[in-house]
């Protein structure tokens, strides 16, 4: 666990590793950060607009991609809360984000339940029952449980259940559930286009304030505490164990809401899907975008998946090997993403003490 | 009886490759606290150099030889290009080799297209015991890795190489005011996993045959098992191979595959949350 990583650390004179230096050099650039104050709305403005506008500028069939695209961005926003603010690493993210697709092909397969009012909360449901299974079993216990642990655990159910999927003749096996029926809502019938988009916008924005309020309050800060330091969290008298368990319910629960729409809108579901393929994949965009700040996994998943598909005609079995390399140069020399980039370190940590300053090495 | 026999030597050569597969990840957590992703493409690799010497017309165990010291090779460069910079976080650790090891899978996909390559056993054909037969290659395959085990026992506890690792483990600063180059030992016990993982892929291409995700099928297990044996030193990591490898060979006969599949992982999963050091504790050889 990278223990000098940015920081809401608060800082003591006395402290080691140079605190002190790094304090005063605030205040020298205290007047240099204020500028820059804005840069986080403005981004998060600037892609919200573009969000907006996407449908009327593309074709139909980017329409199609762009929705994909937006409901990765919501399950990548559930693996920023729980690696980005909380420090939890999960490897095995896609298991909730699956198993709620599963869960939702299932109902509209076998109870032909399509309502969206009904699929929607079920795969939320489903996400938030297996996370709070799983994050209580590998997080909860008389003793913490290592880091290592939770990420090969994590790892190791979602193999575990991509197995399990694949042998299961109920499940479809190796080639999962197809043809779902579309989602609908009373007599209208959600397809692939602009009405799905706006739909999965529009979810996707609500759940990013939600988040977005929740990473500000007194929770979210004691969950940065966490991850910058466990320990003195739980000296402070916070049940660590509990904050974490509870963080990592919350993602599940959303990973399920966005594997329920992925499911509807792709429709049909695959062992894949609750796989280490789409685990990593989903660090992958989290990692690139910038992890710990929620607009940081948005542009990461559209900037993976974008660029992926507009390279995926001509440079097809390079781009993994060009992700790879990337992936590792943006680890070893840039571990806070691309929005670093934009975005200074103060603004990333966010105001709520006096005087806040982290080094800026080390990967949340 | 026959059958018992069969299963028996199913069970006990499915277990010697995991334990193979395992002794270069196991030494890799162990002396250096890196669960090394890339592990499973050093497998691949292994794997893929053997593939090249056949199709290149050499005797197949050129290239089985050549494997352990090209990917040991490897390993030495990337520890001290890339692993170096990871020793202070083992998460950050985990995501930088899980990045090296896709660079590596995708450029053998590349190099391969999506097929699966077979390789012919170099020593083929059955060994005949009694109206029974078994596998010559297997046989040797169970042979190579208990003198692969001895030698790495020997070598860490008999040998001044060996102590130097371990007291690099131990103590690095000590280490270091003794006069071992740290650096270099860390290299050194990298290169050496990473070649025992290539030699595992080299022996174990005529059995599964050559495909790009070769490595990552047997990289969960091996995690697990490291995890089962506990970390920290050369015989944990093994006995857990031995474990897992076992109880995924054996649980098959008993129940439905697709079961017994996952239960092996729930029940790993389960054993480490109870007990984590691991079936053998502590630090040492």
């Amino acid at each position: 666990m990278p223990k000098s990583m940015g920081a809401v650390k608060q800082v003591i004179p006395a402290e080691i590793d140079g605190e002190t230096d790094l304090a005063m050099d605030s205040h020298g650039t205290a007047g240099k950060a204020a500028s820059v104050r804005k840069v986080l709305p403005m981004v998060e403005g600037v892609v919200l607009v573009a969000a907006l506008v996407a449908p009327l500028a593309l074709q139909d069939y980017l329409t199609v991609f762009a929705t994909r695209v937006i409901i990765l961005a919501l399950f990548a926003l559930s693996f920023d809360l729980v690696w980005g603010y909380a420090g939890i690493m999960s490897f095995g993210q896609a298991l909730f984000f699956g198993s709620a697709g599963y869960g939702v092909a299932l109902l509209a397969r076998d109870f032909d339940i399509t309502n969206v009012f009904l699929v929607l909360p079920a795969g939320t449901l489903i996400g938030l029952i297996f996370a709070l299974l799983l994050g209580g079993f590998l997080l909860l216990g008389r003793h913490p449980s290592s880091v290592i642990f939770v990420s090969l655990g994590t790892l190791t159910g979602s193999y575990a259940a991509d197995r399990l999927a694949r042998g299961w003749y109920y499940l479809g096996g190796q080639n999962g559930i197809p043809s779902i029926a579309p989602m609908t809502s009373g007599g209208y019938e959600f397809s692939e286009g602009p009405a799905f988009y706006y739909l999965v916008l529009g979810i996707l924005v609500v759940v990013y304030l939600l988040c977005r309020f929740l990473v500000r309050s007194q929770f979210g800060l004691a969950l940065a505490g966490l991850r910058e330091n466990e320990q003195r969290i739980a000296f402070f008298g916070y049940k660590a164990q509990h904050l974490k368990a509870i963080i990592f319910a919350i993602g599940g629960a959303i990973a399920g809401l966005a594997g329920s729409l992925y499911a509807f809108h792709e429709g049909f579901v695959w062992p894949n899907m609750v796989g280490v393929v789409v685990s990593t994949q989903v660090v992958l965009y989290v990692l690139f975008g910038g992890s710990g700040t929620l607009i940081g996994a948005v542009i990461g998943t559209v900037i993976v998946e974008g660029v992926s598909f507009w390279l995926s005609d001509n440079y097809r079995d390079v781009w993994p090997i060009i992700l790879g390399l990337l992936l590792l140069l943006v680890i070893l020399f840039r571990p806070l993403g691309l929005i670093s980039f934009v975005l200074g370190e103060r603004e990333r940590v966010g105001s709520f003490g006096a005087s806040i300053k982290g080094k800026q090495n080390g990967a949340p | 009886m026959a059958n018992a026999f069969v299963a028996a030597f199913e069970i006990l050569s499915f277990g010697a490759i995991i334990v193979l597969i395992v002794l270069g990840l196991g030494i890799i957590a162990s002396m250096m606290g890196i669960f090394n992703f890339a592990q499973g493409e050093f497998v691949l690799l292994g794997a893929y150099i053997t593939y090249l010497a056949y199709a290149k017309g050499l005797p197949i165990w050129t290239g089985m030889v050549a494997a352990p010291f090209l990917v040991g090779a490897l390993g030495f460069v990337l520890e001290a290009l890339i692993i170096r910079r990871f020793y202070a976080a083992p998460i950050v650790a985990m995501l930088g080799t899980y990045a090296l090891g896709l660079i590596i899978r995708e450029s053998v996909r590349g190099l391969i297209g999506g097929f699966y390559l077979t390789v012919p056993e170099p020593i083929g054909g059955s060994i005949d015991i009694g109206t029974m037969h078994i596998s010559a290659w297997r046989f040797t395959i169970i042979v190579v890795t208990l003198l692969v085990m001895a030698g790495c026992y020997l070598l860490l506890s008999r040998t001044s190489f060996g102590l130097r690792m371990r007291a690099t483990l131990e103590n690095p600063s000590l280490a270091r005011a003794s006069g071992i180059s740290t650096p270099l030992m860390y290299g050194a016990t990298f290169a050496f996993g990473s070649a025992l993982a290539g030699l595992a892929g080299a022996l174990i291409v005529p059995v599964f045959s050559l495909y790009a995700d070769l490595g990552i099928r047997f990289l969960i297990q091996g995690f697990v098992a490291v995890m089962v044996g506990g970390v920290g030193s050369f015989i944990g990591p093994v006995a857990g191979a031995g474990v897992i490898g076992t109880l995924s060979a054996a649980l098959p006969w008993v129940m439905a595959p697709v079961v017994a599949d996952v239960l092996v992982f729930v029940l790993a999963i389960a054993f480490i949350k109870f007990r984590p050091q691991g079936l053998i504790a502590g630090k040492g050889v």
